[in-house]
């Protein structure tokens, strides 16, 4: 078991613990903290760029379950949030209380997701992602053609989220929401990555006949993580309908499955914590461009132009230089800070 | 050990910290300075109005030259006095046509106290109708889907052109009028499987129904296709006389130039943005004969407000699209300057000015534009073009009646 040198365990309880250590503890709850205050003491755009990470986190976290610790790719996860996006709203739209219609979008979201994963028993690598990808047009269509259950071209107004009478229809109260959404999502694959799903999805992305072996059912597992992944997708989705109050077909496209996929290299595959790295960079990539473009364009007033066309390339460029330079993603990065500190001042 | 658990322990402050403050960053402007009209001076402050505009992504092309017309508008509308003394200061952002990106640039202007924001495309607008009225502000933007003049489900959309669907209408009704055969017309529809193509289909389709049309047949041709034989030929059988194509200028090139190739004999028209000054340079002679919707006066046009254009632009042609920026700007400044006689000039305050407009003439660049509180169809009127010689040659302004039943679909 890792643990920290002069951490001993005295009870398996003790062992099993997420945060083993005080210092742990102490920070999570510190950072918990000055996130709740956050709100207070950021502007309206800030505490929405902070939204819009929450939903990214979620959807990150869960295609890292599938893809970084179960070794399936999926180019389809888009349009699994569109779906929950829309059961969701469907199920708000009829007088279904929120919550509940978030897990049911999220439950909705797992059975499409394991439909669409029972190819992946047989198709591995770049076959599963064109199949996943056939699952990201099939799904859009029908997003277009879905008729009253989607709201086809026109898609589907929702109203903001209310839970027990309150209204969560400012940015502030949608924080508030969404960061308990964001830290239960977290906190669900990292207890799965604890228990035996989590170490069985472990051995079939690194290797799958040695996964059999030992006892894992492929298909039973796969189908999981796949059923798992899309849940949380799924609820991600619901989220960012109620939040944005419309959903529309072209919400949910390629693109968006693509950029949470680089979400999860740019952060790390199979880590829980290089997902929400992975969510703040993507995130925060266009908004800092945005303000870099803006800012020289204070200096050179026609510099703008070419620097929003440049936006596309330099996001490509940080992509290519991220898996030159740091392929195993912020994480690892992280993982090496921490390194340094706690072996500070001795380099080994 | 200690040591670098205590630095650790800083970091990971510092970190919290900077989330808390740090990304603040800017300090909010004070929106009483932009919107005081009480003081004893004359308020000679700027009026911030955000644009968003997809000026990269995959609907670029239309969306640059419509961002330059926004800026000639304003500048316009600054060189004439602004609002009242006051200028517009126009922040204009480039949302790629990603919704994220426009939902975050747009919490950002509201933050920044906008009192109306320049949109543009459909993904955009769409995700943003909620905000906005719950922000109170309004957004004139160049997408023109039916269900955003209905004031019920977007009480703070408004826009400059006749929607997709009463465009559509209006071409059928002329060239209903102009069926001079005993034998009822036959019409077909092409139109890509998106929401942009689809808007305006069953509309259309009711009203040619309505008008003794026989509906022969669709197409579904993408807006990426480089090829629409295929797509075609089925058509072709069916031999329609008049098609309707719903895309962007360069789907309709393709549209023109496979129809052509395969022989295909029907009058085509299309949708706004499927015509332009760059479909003869795309299909050549193959665009010759068709017809276009414009909501907007065509660069060189003997109106009014053609020569303010051209002297902006230093005589150098424009596109079509250019000019429904700069119209739509013309309106904007109409209801700032009806808002700001009335009081102070808030999103709410031009929302409930814009709904004062009866038939506002910008200049002649575009059909006389109406908002009413239960009714933003700003017309129901389109400019017919046809392609002739390679030049966009205006043939009509359609109007049709405005019909309850017709709002918002």
């Amino acid at each position: 078991m890792q643990g920290k040198c002069g951490l001993f365990f005295t009870s398996y309880k003790g062992e099993a613990q997420i945060f083993q250590s005080g210092f742990q503890k102490i920070m999570i709850v510190l950072l918990i903290m000055a996130l709740c205050v956050a709100p207070f003491a950021l502007n309206s755009y800030l505490v929405s760029v902070m939204n819009q990470i929450f939903i990214a986190v979620i959807a990150a976290v869960s295609l890292n379950l599938l893809t970084g610790m179960c070794g399936q790719i999926s180019l389809g996860h888009g349009a699994f949030l569109g779906v929950g996006a829309y059961a969701a709203g469907q199920c708000t739209l009829h007088g279904v209380p929120f919550p509940l219609a978030i897990l049911a979008g999220g439950l909705v979201t797992a059975m499409v997701g394991m439909v669409f994963g029972i190819p992946s028993l047989r198709l591995k690598g770049i076959y599963l992602a064109i199949a996943t990808l056939a699952a990201q047009l099939v799904l859009e269509y029908f997003f277009l053609h879905g008729g009253a259950l989607t709201g086809g071209s026109n898609g589907l107004l929702l109203e903001s989220p209310q839970i027990f009478g309150f209204t969560f229809d400012t940015e502030g109260r949608m924080y508030f929401l969404l960061f308990f959404c964001a830290a239960m999502a977290l906190l669900m694959v990292s207890n799965i990555m604890r228990s035996k799903h989590g170490r069985a999805f472990i051995s079939i992305r690194d290797f799958y006949l040695s996964a059999e072996i030992v006892g894992v059912n492929l298909f039973w597992y796969k189908l999981i993580a796949f059923g798992v992944s899309s849940f949380l997708a799924g609820v991600a989705g619901g989220l960012w309908g109620h939040y944005t109050g419309y959903i529309s077909a072209e919400q949910f496209n390629i693109g968006l499955s693509i950029s949470y996929l680089a979400m999860v290299v740019i952060g790390g595959l199979g880590s829980v914590i290089g997902s929400v790295f992975g969510a703040i960079f993507i995130t925060l990539l266009p908004e800092v461009l945005n303000g870099v473009a803006n800012g020289l364009g204070a200096f050179f007033p026609d510099v703008t132009q070419y620097i929003v066309a440049l936006r596309e390339g330099v996001f490509g460029l940080v992509l290519i230089l991220f898996l030159i330079y740091e392929p195993e993603g912020l994480a690892h990065r992280w993982k090496l800070i921490k390194a340094y500190w706690k072996l500070y001042p001795f380099a080994h | 050990m200690r040591v670098g658990k205590i630095i650790t322990a800083a970091c990971i402050m510092l970190l919290a910290g900077l989330m808390l403050f740090g990304c603040g960053g800017e300090e909010q402007k004070p929106a009483e300075t932009k919107t005081d009209s009480h003081s004893e001076a004359k308020d000679a402050s700027p009026i911030l109005v955000g644009g968003l505009v997809d000026m990269s992504g995959p609907t670029s092309s239309v969306g640059v030259p419509y961002a330059a017309g926004l800026k000639a508008g304003v500048k316009y509308v600054n060189d004439n006095g602004g609002i009242d003394g006051r200028p517009i200061e126009f922040d204009l952002q480039d949302t790629a046509y990603n919704v994220q990106t426009g939902l975050s640039l747009y919490k950002k202007m509201v933050n920044e106290k906008v009192v109306c924001i320049q949109g543009y495309g459909s993904a955009v607008t769409e995700a943003l109708t909620r905000s906005l009225a719950k922000d109170k502000i309004p957004d004139l933007s160049a997408s023109y889907s039916a269900h955003l003049t209905d004031p019920a489900k977007a009480p703070y959309n408004f826009f400059i052109a006749a929607d997709y669907s009463t465009q559509a209408r209006a071409a059928i009704k002329y060239f209903r009028d102009t069926w001079t055969e005993t034998r009822a017309p036959k019409i077909a529809f092409i139109y890509p499987d998106h929401p942009y193509g689809l808007a305006p289909i069953k509309g259309a389709k009711a009203y040619a129904e309505e008008l003794g049309f026989e509906l022969v047949g669709d197409a579904n041709v993408s807006l990426k296709a480089i090829d629409a034989t295929t797509e075609l030929l089925p058509l072709k059988d069916a031999a329609p006389d008049f098609c309707w194509i719903g895309g962007t200028t360069p789907s309709t090139s393709v549209i023109l130039k496979s129809a052509k190739n395969i022989g295909m004999d029907t009058v085509f028209f299309t949708n706004i943005w499927g015509s332009d000054e760059n479909l003869y340079k795309l299909a050549g002679d193959d665009a010759n004969g068709a017809y276009s919707n414009q909501a907007a006066a065509v660069y060189g046009d003997d109106v009014p407000g053609m020569k303010a254009i051209m002297e902006i632009t230093n005589n150098e042609p424009q596109m079509t699209h250019f000019t429904r920026g700069f119209v739509s700007i013309l309106v904007m400044a109409e209801g700032l300057k009806r808002a700001g006689a009335n009081g102070p000039i808030t999103g709410e305050a031009v929302k409930t000015a814009l709904e004062t407009l009866r038939d506002f003439d910008p200049m002649g660049l575009a059909p006389l534009i109406s908002y009413f509180p239960d009714d933003h169809r700003p017309n129901m009127a389109v400019f017919l073009y046809t392609i002739k010689d390679g030049k966009l040659t205006f043939v009509k302004e359609q109007i049709l009646e405005r019909r309850a039943d017709w709002l918002g679909h």
